[in-house]
Parts: C-alpha cells; sequence; structure tokens
C-alpha cells in the first residue's frame, strides 16, 4: 500500500463525506424541527439530480448554475410535501409518519420510472474531463467542486440558522414549539420552511454530484442509508453533528474500502452507528438531555 | 400451518387470475364482436401458444420490453412465413408474464402460463429469476427454453426440460481468456498479469473467479481481485486498489450503471493498462455506453455474448427489427429474437404441439442456420448450448465492433490501447 494510494482514499472519502454532510443537513433539519423520520429524502435527492439532468440536458445550462434551479425546486417540492402530507398527520404517532414517507418514496421512485424510464443517464460535461494532479495524486474537479458547494451551502445554512431571525424562529420550533407559538411565531410556516430547506439541500448535494455520479430512479438509496447514519452519528437534529458526521462517515468508508473487501467497506460506518446507538444514543455533539 | 398457509397463497392466486383471466375474456369477445366479425365466422386457425416471463416493468422494465420486442420480431417472421408447417401453418401466439425482477413473481407466473396452455416458456434475463421458472416448469414438465441468464447453475441441476442457447459464466469467462491470449499474441504484446474489479453479486464473483481459474492455462494470473458493492455510494478506493496493483491488463464485471462509474473513475485516477477489458460486462459492450461517456470508451474491450455481425441473416434480423421498431437490436434482445427461432424449428420437428415431443426435439435440435457466432446450436445432455461462444468487441471510432474470433469479426483490434 502506498502513500499516494492512501492519501488518495482518504481525499476522495472526504470529498465524497462533503456532501453526505450537506444531504445529511437536510434530513437532521427535517428531523429537529417536525421530529419527522423523512424516508422520502433519497428521492428528493433523485429528484435534485434529476432536476440537475435535465436542466443541463434541455435547457443547456452549465451544471453548477442549475444548482441555482434545483434549490428553488425542490424548495417548493419539499414545502408541498410538507404542507399537503407531512402537516395533516404531524401529530399522529412516529411509525405513521415513517410509513407515509416511505410511501412517499416509493410513489416518486416510480413515478421516476414511469416518466424517464429506468435508465442510466449520465450528464455530459466538459468539467468531468478535468482533474489535477499532485504527484500520483487525482483531484477530479468535478469531485472538488461537489465538496466547495455542499460546503458552501452548508456555511450559508448554518449562518441563517444562528444569525438570522428566520434561524431564530425555526430553533425555537424546534426546541419548544408551543412556547414557540406562545411567543408569536408562526409555527405552521415555520415546518413549511424548513422541510422546504431540508429538501432543497437533498437537491443540492444530488445535484452536485450530478457531474460524476450516473442518476436512476432508485439512486437515492445509495445515499439516504448513509445519511441517516451520519444523522444518528451526529446527533439526531444537530446541524453542526451532521456536517461533521458526514466528513466522518466519508472518511471512514475509504479507510474501510482499504483495508476490508468490497462488500465489507461500509463495515466500519455501521459499526460507529451501531456503537453510537448503544452507548451514545444522543450523538457524539447531542446534549444529554435530549 | 405451512401447509394452510401455502393452500391459502394458491387460493389467493388462483382468485386474482380468475377475474383477470374473466377480463381477458370478456375484453376479448367485446373486440371479437365489434372489430372482427369476419374471424368469427371462418374457421379459426390453430394457434400455438408460447409464454414468456421477462421483467416487463419494475427496475429492469427497459431491458425486458427490449427482449419482448425480439420475441415478437422472431414470431412475426415465422408467421408471416407461413406458421408451423408441419402443423397445418399453425400461427405461434406470445402470451406474456411480468416478473417485475422478482424470482418470487416467478413461481405464479409458470403456473399461469401453464394452464393457459403454454407449449413452452422463454425467459427471464435475471439468473434470480431464471432459476426459479425453469425449476418449476420441470416440476410441470413444460419445455423452458432460457433467453438471457448467465449462471451456470441454470443448466447445472440436470434439468430435462431446461434448454439454453447464451454462452454460460464458464464459458464466457474461459473464452474471454482465450480470446486475451489469442489478441495478444497477434499483436506481440506480453500480458501476464490481470487486475479483476467485479461487483459483490452472483454475476461478478462467478465470472471473476472462473477468469482466476482459467488465467494460468493460459500463461497469465489475476494478481489482483477487487469486489465492490453495487450499493455503494463511492467506489474510487477500490479503483485505486486496481491502479495500485499495476497490472498488465484491468478486467471489470459489473450491470450497466457501475461500468460508468468505473470506467469514469479509472479515467479520473489515470488508470493504466495495456487493455482495460470487461467480462460478461452489462455496460463496455453496450451502446448506450458509448453514447453516454463519449470518446472515453475508445478502445475498451469486452468478452460477451453477441450475434455474428457477418452473418447475411443477422443484417437482415436487425434491419427488421429497425423498420418495426426504430431502434437498434441490442445484443440481449438478440439473445430473445434467436432461442424463439430454436424453438419454433423444434416444435416444426416434433410435428406435434406435446410438451414432451417438444422437449424431444429440442434436445435433438441441430441448427446451422441461425444468427450467433459459432457452429450449429447443438444443446448437451445438460441443456446447454454445446458450441456456445463469446466474442470479443471493442469500442473503434465510437461503434462496439466485433474483433475477435477472427472468422466473426468485423473491424481489426487495436491491442495494447494507445494511451
Amino acid at each position: 500500500m502506498t502513500m499516494s494510494f492512501v492519501f488518495q482514499s482518504l481525499l476522495n472519502g472526504l470529498l465524497v463525506g462533503g456532501v453526505y454532510s450537506l444531504m445529511a443537513m437536510g434530513l437532521t433539519l427535517i428531523f429537529g424541527v417536525m421530529k419527522v423520520v423523512n424516508f422520502a429524502h433519497g428521492s428528493l435527492i433523485m429528484l435534485g439530480m434529476y432536476v440537475a439532468y435535465w436542466s443541463v440536458a434541455l435547457l443547456h445550462v452549465d451544471p453548477y448554475v442549475s444548482i441555482l434551479i434545483v434549490f428553488p425546486v425542490l424548495f417548493i417540492i419539499g414545502a408541498s410535501f410538507q404542507k399537503f402530507l407531512i402537516n395533516p398527520i404531524i401529530n399522529a404517532p412516529e411509525h405513521n409518519q415513517l410509513l407515509l414517507t416511505l410511501g412517499v418514496s416509493l410513489f416518486m421512485e416510480n413515478l421516476a420510472v414511469f416518466l424517464w424510464s429506468p435508465d442510466y443517464r449520465v450528464m455530459k460535461t466538459s468539467y468531468a474531463e478535468i482533474n489535477f494532479y499532485i504527484g500520483d495524486i487525482t483531484i477530479s474537479l468535478v469531485r472538488l467542486l461537489a465538496f466547495c458547494f455542499a460546503m458552501l451551502l452548508a456555511a450559508i445554512l448554518y449562518v441563517v440558522l444562528t444569525r438570522t431571525d428566520l434561524g431564530k424562529a425555526i430553533r425555537a420550533a424546534s426546541e419548544e414549539p408551543r412556547g414557540a407559538l406562545l411567543m408569536g411565531i408562526n409555527i405552521r410556516r415555520i415546518y413549511l420552511i424548513s422541510f422546504g430547506i431540508g429538501a432543497a439541500c437533498a437537491g443540492v448535494g444530488g445535484a452536485a454530484i450530478t457531474p460524476f455520479f450516473p442518476v436512476y430512479p432508485y439512486v437515492g438509496w445509495l445515499f439516504v442509508i448513509t445519511c441517516f447514519v451520519v444523522v444518528v452519528l451526529g446527533g439526531m437534529g444537530n446541524i453542526l453533528g451532521a456536517f461533521v458526521g458526514g466528513l466522518i462517515i466519508g472518511l471512514a468508508d475509504s479507510v474501510g474500502a482499504m483495508f476490508l473487501p468490497g462488500s465489507m467497506k461500509s463495515i466500519i460506518s455501521f459499526t460507529i452507528f451501531i456503537l453510537i446507538l448503544l452507548f451514545k444514543p444522543t450523538g457524539l455533539f447531542g446534549k444529554n438531555h435530549a | 400451518m405451512a401447509n394452510t398457509k401455502k393452500k391459502r397463497e394458491n387460493q389467493g392466486i388462483s382468485r386474482r387470475e380468475f377475474i383477470k383471466g374473466a377480463a381477458t375474456v370478456s375484453a376479448a369477445a367485446a373486440v371479437g364482436a365489434i372489430g372482427f366479425p369476419n374471424v368469427l365466422r371462418g374457421a379459426a386457425p390453430p394457434e400455438i401458444v408460447i409464454g414468456h416471463i421477462h421483467p416487463l416493468s419494475g427496475f429492469l422494465g427497459f431491458d425486458g420490453q427490449e427482449l419482448r420486442k425480439g420475441l415478437m420480431l422472431a414470431v412475426k417472421q415465422i408467421n408471416d412465413a407461413g406458421g408451423i408447417k408441419s402443423l397445418d401453418g399453425a400461427k405461434l401466439k406470445l402470451i406474456d408474464a411480468d416478473s417485475e425482477g422478482k424470482p418470487a413473481l416467478a413461481i405464479p407466473a409458470v403456473e399461469r402460463l401453464h394452464r393457459a396452455g403454454a407449449v413452452a416458456i422463454l425467459g427471464c434475463y435475471q439468473s434470480s429469476v431464471t432459476l426459479v421458472a425453469s425449476q418449476i416448469a420441470e416440476k410441470l414438465r413444460v419445455p423452458f427454453v432460457v433467453s438471457v441468464a448467465v449462471a451456470d447453475k441454470v443448466t447445472g441441476r440436470g434439468f430435462k426440460y431446461t434448454f439454453r442457447t447464451q454462452p454460460r459464466a464458464e464459458q464466457m469467462a474461459s473464452q474471454t481468456v482465450k480470446y486475451i491470449k489469442e489478441i495478444t499474441q497477434a499483436s506481440g504484446v506480453t500480458v501476464r498479469t490481470i487486475a479483476y474489479l467485479h461487483d459483490n453479486t452472483a454475476f461478478g464473483t462467478s465470472l471473476s473467479e472462473h477468469v482466476v481459474k482459467y488465467a494460468p492455462e493460459y500463461g497469465m494470473e489475476v494478481i489482483t481481485k477487487v469486489a465492490y458493492s453495487p450499493r455503494a455510494a463511492d467506489i474510487s478506493t477500490e479503483v485505486g486498489k486496481i491502479k495500485a496493483a499495476g497490472a498488465d491488463v484491468i478486467m471489470d464485471t459489473g450491470y450497466f450503471g457501475d461500468g460508468v462509474r468505473v470506467l469514469r473513475t479509472m479515467k479520473e485516477m489515470r488508470v493504466k493498462a495495456k487493455g482495460i477489458i470487461g467480462c460478461g460486462n452489462g455496460a463496455f459492450s453496450h451502446p448506450k455506453f458509448v453514447g453516454e461517456l463519449g470518446s472515453m470508451t475508445e478502445y475498451i474491450m469486452d468478452g460477451n455474448y453477441r450475434a455474428n455481425p457477418v452473418n447475411p441473416l443477422t443484417e437482415k434480423a436487425f434491419s427488421q427489427y429497425k423498420k418495426t421498431y426504430g431502434t437498434e437490436m441490442g445484443p440481449s434482445t438478440v439473445f430473445a429474437y434467436q432461442p424463439m427461432l430454436v424453438l419454433a424449428d423444434a416444435i416444426e420437428r416434433a410435428k406435434s404441439t406435446d410438451r414432451d415431443a417438444i422437449r424431444k426435439a429440442l434436445s435433438e435440435t441441430n441448427m446451422t442456420q441461425h444468427i450467433l457466432p459459432q457452429g450449429p446450436i447443438i444443446f448437451g445432455p445438460d441443456g446447454q448450448n454445446k458450441n456456445a461462444q463469446a466474442a470479443m468487441m471493442q469500442v473503434l471510432k465510437g461503434k462496439v465492433q466485433v474483433v475477435w474470433p477472427k472468422q466473426y469479426s468485423e473491424a481489426d483490434f487495436v491491442f495494447p490501447h494507445p494511451s
């Protein structure tokens, strides 16, 4: 095992981990605010990828400009999803919500099969052929950009949540919904916005990887399980935790792939998942009273 | 307990089937009465029912529909040429069963086709589904002609009613290794080491294991074998392992989407080898692969099943397919089309629609006029096409072309890959 191979693997793990971070931040935001476990998150990632793919294929926009389309489109999809499907059962038992989001994800996947066929589609972009080389290590431009965009959006999200009135309202609604309501915060609106932002994070995460990842209706499942691991690792509902968790899982996967046979590479991240659930169920950054 | 449960399941199926059947019959009656009164008046032409099971919906729906078109083309050609002559020109009639890509659905599908009076069944595109379907067909004594399924076990269970024209995993892998040897000898390049990247399903595992076994016979050795999970989001570390091995050639087996990811990652990481060669690869010799990835695919090779490009019959089938469906006939569609012709030939010789007579005729098949790159189609006692042959393809000037064996090649190979 050469040093360059080790560095290459760690680098790729870190870059893909950044994308996990963004996707998981969307998931953890939705959970944190509404206490809804959103199984449709993978489908939202898939929709984001398709929106990016079709924007490039049909509208001929730059793949990275397509992110500007993906964000509002997924925000609206997420907000409508919340308004028409989640809101009516927001006070129902958790397993009902879980089944609903699972059902929605199956519906969206089959709709994608129906509309766009189960074909694998590859975005055609000249960016994909640009690579930087440091000695024997490759830095692929598209992976680097996916990482940068994920980091940028994650940073914006963090600033919005900590520095703005909207962010304070979201956090208030998340921590103490009844209290927030008494203080005059429009909880329904906050729920709508939070779900929209969560969906947009998933979509942008998907769009950011589309230049190097084939798009097909079931692609979301590749990411959604990882997202759940990340969310548990960082503490359910903890935004910063999801951010760091994504990077950790990305690195753990690539370390796993270095030392273990292909089928076993996820063993490290799932072992972390189980250990966290057993010994620190509130996550690495979770408060113990939560 | 188990028995009652089974019984209940059976009842459920038959009830559902009954409703479906009733609906079909009444719809057919309505159509017949309104649309085609003439048919009712004249003597009904005798029909021979043939069933097929393919994933017509679900995640492999696209592939299943393609295979169905191949079957329909063969049926149309036979019927247009006067049907089965030894049975007074009886016409073939194809009936569908959808597996949705799920092995569990193969069982009711075979039972339904059996009850519908199918004289034989074709299927199923996936080894997993085929293994189940052929087992039920064996039990019900219905001849089962495999369209696409690579697993050795399909014809390795001592079944009497299962027949397969496509090369099985062992044939495909050993021939691919042999072709690599022949190509390297012809080009004067020495290849001793192979690094093998494959998916961890039965598909990639079985083909790669055969290559490991056969490589030493041809003076080569698989020095690294790396499996990846098709469910993994990132496979760059696996590709890194292949790169680090520094083997003379890199081999790869996987489904379409993974093939796309693998090649992209290899190009990105500047993985270099004298050749990048698939073995039964779902992407490397698929026209869509070239369409999606463009110039990056140039010189990629794949040992896989294929139609014989230098046979005029192939040309005829391809152009008719294009005329009827407006798209190119893909390599797996060939393996729906040809088996249907093999089956029709057997019915012709059996002079009967009796299933056992057809099974016997199938076992005596000796077909010289066909579109496969091989000698006559003859089934061994296990039902496997003895002469089944894979071909070596290469992407040349953006087109997948057969380059080996020489007698079936449509272009000259380029080896080693220019870097």
